[in-house]
């Protein structure tokens, strides 16, 4: 555990010490190799318990593709940010990697965490670096707005999960996960129990983000530089979903009846949200509104409480998280052309760069879960678990499947397809950097079709 | 100020805490008060500026009346249970007004009016002192006592957080803004005195070290508004760039030290079966934290516009002892993961 932390952590210092020529070559390589020694957690001998175990940190199957992918986005954060940072003083592009370095850190820390109370403070740590990247680095003035939003919803979901977490141990007497989830269920009775069961959810399904208080997504997706962009996509949001499904054994005999509503905001969030997709003009817009999207159904598949359910939300969020980070280092790519997200003044880009239509291609077929992929694997699966639960819900599904297909071509054929417009006469060719982007992005995906075993969890 | 005039108000000031720590009797801690507010009032009125001077005036009234209250209140006591023991009170009614006399003394809500508008007319070192040393004395009487009214205590706190959190959301004068800081932190502090003592007394110290960093940052760039912070990043980058830490600190977020008082205020306030005075306080702290995160803004996350020459007063020597402030903002980042050894070494 501590080989993948310290090395995280001497990144900083190597980012300070690094003559500047070589700054991003460096950081490049040392999160690379981090990444790639991240793996080696993926080879745990026991199926279902905790391994890697030292006295704070462990890991198991549930934590084990989060963090894997926590460590595979650093280095695809390094590679995207190299370009729109050149024009910055070599000071702030050692802040802006000690940033990415610092919320990576955090994050690791988060969910290879034992301590219910030291994921909640790594959680809320990771705020400040995200923070501080939205509002710094981001490029229009609703950014400060986008920062207040991000930091006021996440907080006021939280606080009340800090006095739930506190209450527990109270009843509990620890709040260790290795002992948690094997305590006899609790006496919750009470109408304030019912309570401090929305306490304990509500701070995740703000982060996820549910669709009733999903408000800070679109502004903070939107108004971060790539870099922010891809780390809140691919796993910040998943920070919520990897806290539900921890607090979940927990909550026992109140879910059956208290999810109720939280499914039902989940499902018609998956077709307003892709309904909002279909009328979007900001291409980085549309790229957050579907990050809702799946996030909803990955948060009916968690409340469902199935074994289905776990294994298809834990699939659904790996995919996703690839998925979304490449499609904004594509829309990226647009940015830094024209520095514009507007979708129309960008279209007709295959005839422009062709291989990137390609990339642009196979993203959109994986945001609209195109079999085998593995975005497939987990709607699929989320959608049969609830189809057990009640029929109705296939409407829905249906309908968030349908209209996921729908925006995703629409974006694909938008951006890609059509008349060339008048104005863009010189835009750069790709970058063999941009290009090595999107594969990072792509290639994971596509190997996991290979094996699924390494993304869904207990349910081996 | 003559530096023999200075000394004499200095160790006035250290005198009269230090009667009031050392004392069991009630007449004498009031004379550590008076002592402390006597030495207090020319270094306020100092720079005989009508403002300043309104300030003191304005002192003087509200810590005159918080200290004829204690004094009549221990009177009373002496009345009801014959005795001046400061330890041994045991009546409630000399109890109340000793505490909302104590309250008024340190800026508690409701009794807080006073605070905005004495901070405001002093400069940032006497504002430092006022924040800092003047709450110790009433704190240790109101450590000290043993309070059965629990309801009022807990009134006070959530009035202060809230009245801290609200009032500082409009304000863009820096003083004013470390005034409903001061609010709410005492809030925060009078939770859980009655729970526990060490708790507040650790939150008193680390309130201490968190506005001793800011008002030091507000002091090195001259600044006394919102305004004037948004050229500091030509002056000092590197404070610049850790002053967001501080204010977040001050805040409560973790993993910065300004979130272990209200952690473990949270946890002796559900062990003591108060979950909803705990979900309440907590959800106060985000009021506060709105205008922290402003300043925030205004001062590192935006890079105000500033001409070629005031891009460069980094290069003219400055002479300020930046060694406190150095001390201070690395305890205000850094201290969270010694929050066990802070818990073992605050015990009363």
């Amino acid at each position: 555990m501590l080989k993948i932390l310290l090395p995280t952590i001497m990144l900083i210092p190597t980012t300070w010490l690094s003559p500047a020529k070589q700054l991003w070559t460096t950081t490049l390589a040392y999160s690379l190799i981090i990444a790639f020694a991240s793996l080696a957690w993926f080879n745990s001998p026991t199926e279902t318990g905790w391994s890697c175990m030292n006295m704070y940190m462990a890991t198991d199957p549930l934590s084990t593709p989060l963090l894997a992918l926590t460590c595979w986005l650093l280095p695809l954060m390094i590679l995207a940010s190299q370009n729109h940072t050149s024009s910055e003083p070599a000071g702030r592009q050692r802040m802006y990697i000690t940033l990415l370095t610092s919320l990576q850190i955090f994050l690791i820390l988060a969910f290879s965490a034992t301590e219910v109370i030291m994921f909640y403070i790594m959680f809320e740590a990771t705020l400040i670096p995200t923070l501080i990247i939205i509002t710094r680095w981001g490029n229009q003035t609703e950014r400060l707005n986008a920062g207040t939003y991000f930091l006021f919803y996440t907080l006021a979901g939280s606080l009340p999960l800090l006095v739930a977490l506190l209450l527990l141990q109270n009843s509990t007497g620890t709040l260790s996960l290795l002992t948690l989830q094997y305590a006899p269920a609790m006496e919750l009775s009470s109408y304030a129990d019912k309570f401090w069961w929305a306490g304990c959810l509500l701070a995740f399904l703000v982060k996820m983000p549910l669709y009733g208080a999903h408000l800070w997504l679109p502004k903070a997706h939107v108004e971060a530089p790539i870099a922010g962009s891809m780390i809140l996509a691919a796993v910040l949001l998943k920070l919520g979903g990897y806290g539900m499904m921890r607090m979940m054994t927990m909550l026992e005999p109140l879910t059956k009846e208290l999810s109720y509503p939280f499914i039902i905001f989940a499902l018609w969030g998956v077709i307003m949200t892709g309904s909002i997709c279909l009328r979007q003009t900001d291409l980085k817009s549309l790229i957050a509104y579907s990050s809702v999207s799946h996030m909803g159904l990955v948060a009916a598949g968690i409340l469902i409480q199935t074994p289905w359910g776990f294994a298809g939300a834990l699939i659904l969020m790996i995919a996703h998280g690839l998925t979304s980070s490449a499609l904004f280092c594509l829309a990226n790519t647009n940015y830094e052309r024209t520095h514009s997200r507007t979708m129309i003044l960008a279209r007709g880009l295959q005839m422009v760069l062709p291989l990137m239509a390609a990339w642009w291609f196979i993203a959109s077929l994986a945001n609209l879960a195109l079999p085998p992929l593995p975005n497939l694997m987990g709607e699929l699966m989320i959608i049969t678990s609830l189809f057990n639960w009640s029929w109705w819900t296939l409407t829905l599904t249906g309908a968030g499947t349908l209209i996921t297909a729908g925006y995703s071509l629409y974006m694909f054929l938008m951006t890609q397809r059509g008349p060339i417009p008048t104005h863009m006469m010189a835009l750069h060719p790709t970058h063999s950097r941009e290009h090595l982007l999107i594969i990072l992005h792509l290639l994971p995906l596509i190997l996991l079709i290979l094996k699924p075993e390494l993304i869904w969890g207990w349910s081996a | 100020m003559n530096p023999y005039i200075l000394s004499i108000l200095l160790f006035g000031l250290g005198l009269g805490t230090m009667t009031t720590f050392a004392s069991s009797h009630w007449l004498l801690a009031w004379m550590g008060l008076e002592i402390n507010t006597l030495a207090i009032i020319p270094l306020m009125a100092q720079h005989h500026h009508p403002r300043a001077v309104e300030a003191a005036t304005k002192y003087f009234l509200a810590q005159a009346a918080a200290a004829a209250m204690l004094l009549f209140a221990s009177t009373t006591n002496a009345w009801l249970t014959g005795q001046w023991d400061i330890q041994q009170m045991t009546h409630p009614f000399p109890i109340t007004m000793i505490t909302l006399a104590l309250a008024l003394k340190v800026g508690l809500a409701p009794l807080h009016a006073w605070l905005p508008e004495v901070l405001q007319g002093l400069d940032l070192t006497t504002g430092l002192i006022l924040s800092t040393w003047q709450k110790l004395a009433p704190f240790s009487l109101l450590l000290q006592m043993q309070t059965s009214n629990s309801t009022m205590l807990i009134l006070l706190g959530l009035a202060s957080t809230l009245v801290g959190g609200w009032g500082g959301l409009d304000q863009t004068q820096l003083r004013k803004i470390l005034a409903y800081s001061s609010i709410a932190h005492l809030g925060w502090m009078i939770l859980v005195m009655q729970f526990s003592p060490s708790l507040s007394l650790l939150a008193l110290m680390t309130y201490f070290i968190m506005t001793f960093s800011a008002f030091l940052v507000f002091k090195l760039n001259k600044a006394t508004n919102i305004n004037s912070l948004a050229s500091s990043w030509a002056k000092m980058p590197v404070i610049t760039s850790l002053t967001p830490l501080i204010l977040l600190s001050l805040g409560g977020l973790p993993p910065l030290t300004g979130f272990l008082p209200k952690w473990l205020i949270l946890q002796e306030l559900t062990k003591q079966a108060l979950p909803l005075t705990a979900t309440l306080a907590a959800l106060t702290a985000l009021l506060s934290l709105y205008f922290y995160l402003r300043l925030c803004y205004a001062m590192t996350l935006t890079m105000s516009p500033n001409n070629l020459v005031g891009t460069a007063p980094w290069r003219l020597p400055s002479f300020q002892l930046t060694l406190p402030l150095a001390t201070t903002t690395t305890m205000t980042i850094l201290l969270l993961p010694l929050a066990p050894a802070a818990m073992t070494l605050m015990t009363i």
